[in-house]
This record gives C-alpha cells, structure tokens and sequence, in this order.
C-alpha cells in the first residue's frame, strides 16, 4: 500500500512568486525568507515522495463567484498555472496523480464528504508558490499532485474541524491504495494577514509562533476553534490557516517537528513553514 | 451595507458578494489577456459590459480600493486591477487603513 512519509505547512503567498520569478530571491528583504527553506527543500530531496497532495484555495482565478465548491479535488491528469492578471508564470505544468484522486474521491464520498470533482482546472500560486518552495524551479516536477481546493473566501467557509476530519479520510485513502508510492501531504496559506479593511495589514506573530508549535502538539486545539476566532486572531485571510488541518489531520496524533521557519512580513504576511513526520516512521528512518 | 459582524473585517458574506458580484465579475474578466487589452483601451467601456453603478464604476476608475471594498469588492477579485495599473499590495493595504504607505509599512507590518 502507498506511504504516507510527511507533512509539510507553508504559505503560499504570491509576492513570493513574483519575488522569485523577478530574481529578488537573494536580496536583504527575501533572503531570510527563503534561506529558511533550504532544510525543507532538503527534506523532500532526502526522502523522494512521489506524490503531494496539496491542500489549498483558489483566489478568485480558477473560481469565479458564480460556482463555489466548498471542498473540489483535481482529477485531472495536467493542471496548467492559471493566468491571474498577468500573464502564465513560466513554471512547468504539474502532472496529475490521476488513479488516486479518483480513489480519494471515492473515499471521501464513503466517508459522508462530498466534493466537486475537476477533470479540467488550471492552478494558481496557492498550489504554485508551495511546490516551489519545495522541489525549487525544476524544468519537470519529480513529483505528481493532487490538488485540494478549499473554499476560504465565500462565506460560508468550510468549519476548522471539518478540515482536519477530511485529512484523517486522506490517510485513510492513502493507506488503502495498491501502490508503493511515497507520498507527502502540504497544508498551504497564512500565516496571519489581513489584505482589506481598515485593519488591513494586521499580522500577529505571537499567534503564528504559537500556531506553528499547536499545529505539531495540539492540533486539536486548533480544530475546535471557531472560524471567528480564525478570524479575529490571524486576520480575515490569515483564517485560511485552518488548510493546514487537513494536512495535520492526515497525519498521526504524535509527530515529530524536523523544520520550521517563520519571517514576516512577507509582502503583507506573517509567513512559515512545518515539515512533520509521524514519530514511528521518523523512528524507522533513523533505523535504515 | 449593515456592519460587519466583527469590526474592522470585511467578511465576504452572502450579502458582500451579492453587493460586490458585478465589480468582481468586471475584475474577474481581466485574467484574460483579451480583456486586459479592452480595459486598456477604454475602461470606461469595459466596465460598462458588467452593469457597474455609477458609484461602482466611479471607485473602480479612480482606484479607490477602500470604496471598491465598501461595494463588495473583493481584494482577489480586484487585485487584477493591479495587473494592468501597477499598484503594490502594501499600498492597496495602507489604502484601506487609511495611512501613509511608509508609516503602513512601519506601524502595521513592522518593517524597519
């Protein structure tokens, strides 16, 4: 059966791409942000995953308001960067993990989760930003994805613990699929931000330091708060943190944190990253 | 617009994108370079294939993202407009607060 070898948090915002695509990447206000990525990108060097599962939101660029999926996973077997404005990214497209997408819909469904199904979608820097921290700019992914898109910008938005109960189904789906593919699952957004209102520009980094020890040791915690107190402490768009839960929520009760890193602001956002194994297959990796 | 149910947060609920649905519809379209094209040539134009109000149109072709906002407008959806009239996130952001763009950048986001 497929292995289920990490979990990986991190933002995704998108001045981070453009940074990189406008070779900033090396500057004094970029350098700290990305030189604390180097253990994660080496982790994922180190331990080969031929499959990520992203779990991220559309920002109005693949979804418009006419039809809002509250949870849709691709099912596609390429998802194309979406033009947001202006123009593709040069960055590759992602190869579909075709096969288990379908296998974890039909999980999901059995598990009274209903998602939208996407033959046809295009990305955005949600999935982009977060495979590019990772894997860096390679001229072909090594790894194939499975897109999550999470609806946190309609109101109503997905409940906090309905997002960490769809990641005990991932796990579920995972470890019930014929294969011996490796996988990683990447909770994406946050950290805390607020892009509108007169409280735009509200970071908190007492919170986002404090989540980032929760979403290892207390996950539960943050799966019963409300969406108002996501809100109220990580900023109206900072609420899309609670996406990490899928990841948390796909991955054992003890874990043992290898990386984390946080700087703000980046752009406008308290940014970090997690990168978590389950505590018996950290134990059997430091065995071979 | 009744307030928002948690004060200074423009939750996009039912009644923002109800109210927001043709400023974000006409922002939307720019992700496509042929509208893009059409907004440059003449934006008055091609805000007037959406239905915008006056008042819509009028915080969309000053840039007035706190009135854009105020009208349902949101960031995701607008933002595009930054794509064609280069405006920084950060002065989108002081915009709305109200402040001066270095002391935004100082007093909200902590930069030195």
């Amino acid at each position: 059966m497929a292995k289920l070898i990490g979990g990986l948090g991190t933002s995704h915002v998108p001045s981070i791409a453009a940074a990189i695509d406008k070779g900033l990447r090396g500057t004094p206000d970029w350098k700290p942000f990305f030189d604390g990525y180097i253990p994660g990108q080496d982790w994922v060097r180190e331990h080969k995953p031929d499959v990520a599962v992203v779990i991220f939101n559309d920002h109005g660029n693949t979804f418009f308001l006419d039809k809002v999926p509250t949870f849709a996973v691709g099912c596609a077997e390429e998802y194309k960067p979406v033009d947001e404005g202006w123009g593709p990214r040069p960055i590759p497209p992602f190869r579909g993990a075709v096969d288990f997408s379908w296998h974890f819909v039909d999980t999901l469904v059995a598990n009274r989760f209903d998602p939208m199904i996407c033959q046809e979608i295009e990305v955005d820097h949600g999935l982009q930003v977060p495979m590019e921290l990772f894997w860096g700019r390679p001229a072909e992914w090594p790894v194939k994805v499975v897109p999550i898109f999470v609806n946190v910008i309609q109101y109503p938005i997905p409940l906090p613990s309905r997002c960490y109960e769809m990641g005990r189904v991932l796990r579920q789906a995972i470890e019930s699929y014929d294969s011996d593919e490796r996988f990683v699952v990447l909770g994406t957004g946050g950290l805390s931000h607020q892009l509108q209102g007169s409280r735009a520009g509200f970071v908190n980094p007492t919170a986002d330091r404090a989540f980032l020890r929760d979403i290892a040791n207390d996950p539960d915690k943050l799966a019963t708060m409300s969406r108002e107190q996501y809100v109220e402490m990580f900023g109206s768009e900072g609420a899309e943190l609670m996406m990490w839960l899928v990841m948390r929520g796909a991955m054992d009760r003890a874990v043992e944190v290898r990386h984390t890193h946080y700087f703000v602001p980046a752009s406008m956002t308290g940014a970090g990253m997690i990168v978590l194994e389950n505590k018996a297959s950290s134990n059997e990796a430091a065995v071979a | 617009m009744a307030e928002d149910r948690i004060p200074e947060i423009p939750l996009f609920d039912r009644q923002r994108s109800l109210r927001g649905y043709r400023i974000n519809k006409m922002a939307m379209g720019l992700g496509k370079p042929e509208n893009r094209d059409a907004f440059r040539a003449d934006e008055s134009a091609y805000i007037d294939r959406f239905g915008l109000t006056a008042e819509e149109k009028k915080a969309v072709m000053t840039r007035d993202w706190r009135e854009m906002v105020r009208l349902g407008g949101n960031v995701f959806f607008i933002l595009k407009i930054s794509a064609i009239d280069p405006a920084r996130m950060t002065e989108i952001g002081a915009h709305q607060a109200g402040m001066d763009h270095d002391a935004f950048l100082r007093e909200r986001l902590g930069k030195k």
